[in-house]
């Protein structure tokens, strides 16, 4: 390089130590909430009887915490450090820096006072109420604003691969995010989401999904990218498998949703797009795992030596078992087993513990001594973290797969009688009581290990001071003449033959007849074309590629194009035409003023951490419960409550299945009516009075939605409400028990006797469009 | 630890970004089979199943499913008799079944004496739904669901439902014995 101009550049790494030590808070905070549901579903008194101790409110705010808190300051401070080094500069605004991170927090404080409140929208990772929301997408944006201004203005003329997942995770999230938080708010505190029945839950497992993809993983596929070649002092092992897996990968993982709603009411054809896209997915995400491990070629020595490698071997490693495991899952008769059970929270875990906290820990342990000037102050209690660490998830994830599987097959039993083999659920729950054991076991040891990493970053932290970095890099040249213009970007053959692969494909799959048969011709042809064309202009493809690498706005909307495709295609059908909804001769009876109220308390109940109300197509099942799930019996269901695990029974026809009298005991002692059953009791239900006042904006607003309830003034509703309520206490009464007809309970009771009633959809056309 | 490879097959890129550099290595063929092979084996599973006429919606093939397999259960059993459900309550063994049956499924509603609670007095001598050993075995079996009596038919299947049925008979001395056929 002979270029003599110079610039001097003082990294902005106060903010990046801030985040960072958040991250450590947050993620000891998440763990606890963690251990403590765990020890909850084995010993039901640890929810002590008090609404926000309870399961259904803390489990949220141990997922939230984990994702949002944990790993999302985790990714901030790696996103902030490593992407001032690689484009060489500092962040562009130190406003917009700060304004983030005490947002950040922020947000974080609000979550974890409203989630045990019960404040929740109900829907998985997803369950903030709607000021927060709002919150969450401005602070994001100023995220967005910090970094892409960052990329303006670097002195780096070309972006690492780093930088590439950055900004898919950046604008993905974005995304994800607005769509699946869109409500309309009946108060300051409570919103109903846009989105009801089948299209409330292909919006939310495409969100949900891709969360998991474009929050804990792509960011953290870009860390990898940085700090794991950095600690190994080694190159990357391949720039070309960087490119190929990148792609790949953003483009297919968002496709991949609906494998969460495998054998529901769901369209087959969404399912099957779901079950297949999860399987190409398989490649590009061990793509990303083999660079990572491949990269330690001529390292491994220092595995020995050094935590930090240790941390990113396993935590690689963990990410492609998780990446095996996942396309697995999503074979729809692995997934008919393993679906509801414990399998799948075991799956995550192995996500969430082996991939996210590794791979944290792996950082932190590097960043600490560089951002505070001194060395580590034990690597011995580091090595230690490591195997508690490491021991803990894999008595975590042995637990979840023995009762995943157990339960899983215990269920779908039925004997040569054609009945049911274990017809007592709870006594298929506490078959695999000692896994339960075994799992707080697990958590516990890997929560040890995180305290004694907090403790050694303490302690090193002591020893030295806050460094501040300034670096001389070579003056930029002017880019405007290099630079790739949008049309650039856009215009070009690869992208050509890119966007006419998946055009021929989308008509080959979803047209019929002739114009499949010739799409699919010009499909192969299309490929063809673009092997023989890559095999002649290889080089000059290549070379824009590189020009693309110099330009960041054209990268990012290719990437937005990428994500946006998959997600289009599956959700704007359902959402547009009504028409492509086949409600299957049932039709959902529009609730009344009091089973709303009551819906609204096992929405806030979080009653659907434990309990799905959908039947799915299996023998087992349908003798269990009933008929199966059909899309018409949850269309005014906003948001939806199919649920994704089952601790206790599904719901979906729970209703007239018992007398008002068993639910009654049921929710004050649910070990009254159900022996053996860990539930928490809900004692509060008796003493609240439920809130009327509340109903009729309620009702107006899911009218606005267009859910089609009749026409009220607020006094027909309160009395309504109150007529229905005297109807329920009057039964209570004639078992001997009193009770004012304006209990929460009542309202509860009210709306599990509604579950599973559905009218034949004759009239029903009429009265939805 | 430098590895001896071919020589080309390591070059570096040229550009390196804070010091971290990148080889070019081909992509593992393994690994492309398995991202073609992924590919390949998707769009054949599409147009077997998005194409095929045979696909029907869940809740048809299950219903069918569970037509055979009871039509099939119905092939090898019929409903036992008086007789035999009053010589079951006579079998210790099969009590002892039923007692467990019993506790696991019954006792929240009817107690654990069968004194009942939620549910009817099963001890008392007074039968709404009839007394015989046959009306106790379809009551449970059918269910009574305006009382709030599950049906215990397709969840616990008959020999369970007998066992059951020989535990309340054994519980209940008022139960006459049934002249013999």
């Amino acid at each position: 390089m002979n270029n003599t101009q110079t610039v001097s550049v003082t990294y902005d790494d106060k903010v990046v130590r801030y985040f960072m030590l958040a991250a450590v808070l947050w993620g000891l905070v998440a763990m606890l909430a963690g251990v403590l549901i765990a020890a909850q579903m084995s010993f039901y008194v640890l929810n002590f009887d008090t609404s926000w101790l309870t399961f259904g409110r803390l489990r949220p705010l141990h997922t939230n915490a984990a994702i949002f808190a944990f790993v999302g300051n985790m990714m901030f401070a790696g996103i902030y450090h490593s992407t001032q080094r690689l484009v060489r500069t500092r962040l562009a605004s130190g406003f917009l820096s700060w304004l983030h991170f005490w947002g950040w927090q922020l947000i974080i404080v609000g979550a974890a006072i409203t989630l045990p409140l019960g404040f929740t929208r109900g829907k998985e990772y997803a369950e903030l109420i709607w000021p927060i929301n709002i919150a969450v997408a401005l602070i994001w944006v100023v995220f967005a604003i910090n970094f892409f201004w960052t990329l303006a203005v670097r002195n780096e003329k070309s972006l690492y691969v780093a930088i590439w997942f950055y900004i898919a995770t950046i604008i993905t999230v974005a995304m994800l995010y607005i769509v699946n938080h869109l409500s309309l708010p009946t108060s300051l505190l409570h919103s109903y989401p846009i989105f009801g029945g089948v299209q409330d839950a292909l919006v939310q497992w495409w969100y949900g999904h891709n969360a998991v993809a474009f929050f804990l993983t792509t960011p953290i596929l870009g860390i990898m990218y940085y700090y794991l070649p950095k600690a190994a002092e080694r190159p990357v092992y391949s720039y070309r498998l960087s490119v190929v897996h990148f792609w790949s990968l953003v483009f297919i993982y968002i496709w991949a949703g609906p494998h969460h709603l495998l054998n529901t009411a769901l369209p087959e054809w969404l399912q099957t797009l779901g079950m297949v896209f999860s399987l190409m997915l398989w490649a590009p995400s061990w793509g990303g795992m083999l660079n990572g491990l491949l990269t330690l070629r001529g390292a491994w020595h220092k595995l020995r030596t050094d935590p930090v490698l240790k941390f990113f071997a396993a935590g690689v490693t963990f990410y492609g078992m998780s990446t095996f495991e996942g396309p697995l899952l999503a074979i729809r008769s692995v997934n008919a087993l393993s679906h509801y059970t414990d399998w799948t929270i075991g799956h995550v875990h192995s996500g969430t513990l082996g991939w996210n906290s590794f791979m944290a820990a792996g950082m932190f342990y590097w960043l600490t001594p560089r951002l505070w000037g001194t060395r580590l102050y034990s690597t011995k209690l580091a090595d230690l973290h490591f195997w508690l660490g490491m021991v803990g998830i894999l008595l975590y994830i042995a637990a979840m797969w023995v009762s995943g599987i157990t339960t899983g097959l215990m269920l779908n039993s039925v004997t040569s009688e054609g009945v049911l083999a274990y017809p007592n659920f709870l006594e298929v729950v506490n078959s695999v009581r000692p896994m339960l054991h075994m799992r707080i076991l697990g958590g516990a040891l890997f929560l040890f290990g995180f305290i004694l990493m907090a403790y050694n970053l303490v302690r090193t932290i002591r020893t030295g001071k806050p460094v501040t970095t300034t670096v001389e890099v070579p003056a930029p040249e002017r880019r405007t003449a290099e630079g790739m213009s949008l049309a650039g970007g856009l215009f070009n053959a690869p992208m050509l033959y890119s966007v006419l692969l998946v055009v021929f494909a989308c008509l080959w799959g979803f047209a019929g007849g002739a114009v499949s048969t010739v799409s699919f011709v010009l499909m192969v042809e299309t490929v063809l074309v673009a092997m023989i064309h890559l095999s002649i202009s290889g080089a000059k493809w290549s070379q824009w590629y590189d020009r693309l690498l110099e330009s960041w706005l054209p990268f990012t909307v290719l990437t937005l194009l990428a994500v946006v495709i998959g997600g289009a295609i599956q959700i704007l059908p359902l959402v547009f035409s009504r028409q492509a909804v086949d409600y299957e001769q049932a039709m959902q009876y529009v609730y009344t003023p009091l089973e709303l109220c009551g819906r609204d308390i096992y929405v806030r109940e979080g009653c659907y951490n434990c309990h799905s109300q959908m039947i799915r197509p299996l023998v087992g099942e349908v003798l269990r419960y009933g008929p199966s799930g059909r899309l018409g019996e949850s269309l005014y269901d906003h948001p939806f409550q199919w649920g994704s695990k089952r601790t206790g029974p599904d719901l979906a026809r729970v209703g007239g299945k018992y007398p008002n009298a068993w639910h009654f005991q049921h929710f004050e002692n649910p070990r009254s009516t159900s022996i053996g059953s860990n539930m928490p009791a809900y004692p509060w239900l008796y003493r609240r009075t439920a809130d009327i006042g509340a109903l009729p904006e309620k009702i107006r607003v899911l009218r606005v939605l267009g859910v089609p309830f009749p026409e009220r003034s607020t006094e027909q509703i309160r009395e309504e409400f109150l007529a229905q309520g005297r109807e329920i206490a009057g039964d209570l009464e004639k078992g001997g028990v009193r009770i004012s007809p304006d209990k929460e309970v009542i309202a509860l009771i009210a709306y599990m006797q509604q579950l599973g009633k559905f009218k034949p959809d004759a009239e029903k056309q009429a009265s939805a469009d | 630890m430098k590895q001896q490879t071919n020589p080309e097959d390591d070059a570096l890129r040229h550009h390196t970004y804070d010091g971290i550099q990148e080889y070019d290595k081909r992509l593992p063929n393994w690994w492309l089979f398995t991202l073609y092979g992924a590919i390949a084996f998707s769009a054949a599973y599409w147009a077997y199943y998005h194409w095929s006429a045979h696909m029907v919606p869940g809740y048809v093939r299950v219903e069918r499913q569970i037509e055979e397999i009871q039509k099939a259960a119905l092939a090898t059993g019929a409903a036992p008799t008086d007789v035999q459900l009053w010589r079951l309550s006579g079998d210790p063994a099969v009590v002892a079944a039923g007692q467990k049956i019993y506790t696991a499924n019954c006792v929240a509603c009817h107690g654990e004496n069968l004194e009942g609670g939620i549910g009817q007095n099963l001890v008392d001598g007074q039968w709404i739904h009839g007394g015989k050993p046959t009306d106790i075995y379809n009551t449970v079996t059918k269910g009574v669901l305006e009382k709030g009596m599950p049906v215990w038919g397709p969840v616990l299947g008959a020999a369970r439902i007998a066992d059951v049925t020989a535990f309340i008979i054994s519980k209940n001395p008022t139960i006459q014995k049934p002249p013999e056929e």
